[in-house]
């Protein structure tokens, strides 16, 4: 029987990846813009949302993007390589990209300090594949909002993960009870980038 | 069977798949994903549409190859249709839902390497009509669906005290005290081990004396 030729196994198999390969790397094409824009918007989202009066909860994606085109300034190195919000030619806010790897895959997200150059504001992540429950609760407004009004050293790490329960200072927040690995890793990610701003910036030695 | 008998043939399909040859807790295939996405109901909502999708598919499209296809090579004919089918749902939930596909992340990616979907190719696909073969995949999907779902409620109201992310009474109230392993990989073991053995014992319970 033909089905048992050798040949016909090999040419079988190129047809047939051929095939579905062609459909697949269509279908990718056709969303490929899709995908590209998620992502932009997700990182916008995040920056509008830890910056002061930006972030508007029922807001369209289309009015987002138009607010984060329209406010916030591309970062330079006058700010350290910082996103920037400007209020009539006065700066009110840094909004600081943060990236390392978590737990599984990388976390990414922003972190924004008042012009003073040491209260945070906020803290956002737009990407992340913590475990759902548990590293991934750092995406919650419990765990965020703890940053808020934190001011971060120029001595010490700027921050500190500390395991729920302790107490803290003004640099310091809780963990995410179960997920010491996320915290670990992000207390990392937060000190490597904001470091490296305060050095820009020329408040650490 | 006799081509008449649909209906009947029907009935069987939907009771093996549900019921006698359940995945999860008869065949205990695709135990990996069990485990790994229950802990909310909503992403294991996702993941059984994602499964019931690629299932059915995959095992009517081996159905239709399945006269053209060389024997020796099947597998890797199967696999890639698998492949095939995951990549369409990875990239759909990426262009249209990143929110989930983000909380799924490579989980999505590794229903190619969930063993249902295999063993049904070559347990049926691989020697039935195109209709019987996508419905056999869609009654497995389904029995691995509803065992799926049971855990994550079970999951996700004690260890976090909510369903579908919405508080549930008294279980996120402060009379409760949560129970956190639930929502943590050993949490899977726990409710896996308990739903098997529930209704592995309802099963017999109902089989002839002698079977």
């Amino acid at each position: 029987m033909i089905r048992e030729k050798r040949l016909y196994s090999v040419f079988y198999m190129f047809f047939v990846t051929a095939f579905f390969s062609s459909i697949v790397i269509g279908f990718a094409r056709f969303t490929d813009e899709k995908v590209q824009a998620n992502k932009q918007l997700a990182f916008e989202k995040a920056v509008l949302s830890v910056l002061p009066n930006l972030w508007a909860p029922d807001a369209s994606n289309l009015e987002l993007h138009q607010k984060f085109m329209e406010k916030v300034n591309l970062p330079g190195p006058h700010s350290g390589n910082a996103y920037t919000l400007k209020e009539n030619g006065k700066l009110i806010a840094y909004a600081l990209p943060i990236e390392g790897q978590g737990f599984w895959s990388p976390i990414k997200g922003i972190i924004s300090i008042e012009s003073d150059e040491k209260t945070i504001i906020g803290i956002a992540f737009y990407e992340q594949n913590e475990t759902p429950g548990l590293g991934a609760q750092i995406l919650t407004s419990d765990f965020r909002d703890q940053f808020k009004g934190k001011i971060i050293s120029v001595i010490d790490k700027p921050m500190r993960i500390k395991p729920a329960g302790e107490i803290l200072r003004k640099n310091e927040v809780h963990a995410v009870t179960g997920a010491t690995q996320t915290s670990t890793r992000l207390e990392k990610i937060i000190n490597d980038a904001v470091t490296k701003w305060q050095i820009e910036m020329g408040i650490r030695k | 069977m006799s081509p008449n008998s649909k209906q009947p043939e029907l009935k069987t399909l939907a009771a093996e798949g549900l019921w006698n040859n359940n995945p999860i807790f008869k065949q205990v295939l695709g135990i990996c994903s069990t485990l790994a996405v229950t802990n909310l109901v909503l992403n294991t909502m996702v993941m059984c549409v994602a499964l019931v999708f690629t299932l059915s598919f995959s095992a009517a499209t081996v159905s239709v190859l399945r006269n053209y296809t060389p024997r020796n090579i099947r597998m890797m004919v199967e696999t890639l249709i698998i492949a095939f089918y995951v990549i369409i749902v990875d990239v759909i939930l990426k262009a249209y839902w990143p929110q989930m596909s983000g909380q799924l992340g490579p989980y999505v990616g590794l229903i190619i390497t969930n063993c249902i979907i295999m063993g049904r190719c070559e347990a049926c696909s691989n020697t039935s009509p195109v209709g019987k073969a996508f419905l056999d995949g869609l009654f497995n999907a389904l029995g691995y669906s509803f065992i799926l779902l049971i855990i994550a409620t079970v999951r996700e109201l004690l260890g976090m005290g909510t369903f579908l992310g919405y508080a549930a009474p008294y279980f996120s109230s402060q009379y409760f005290d949560k129970w956190i392993i639930m929502v943590m990989p050993p949490g899977a073991f726990f409710m896996l081990a308990i739903v098997t053995w529930i209704f592995r014992t309802i099963q017999s319970k109902n089989e002839e004396p002698g079977q």
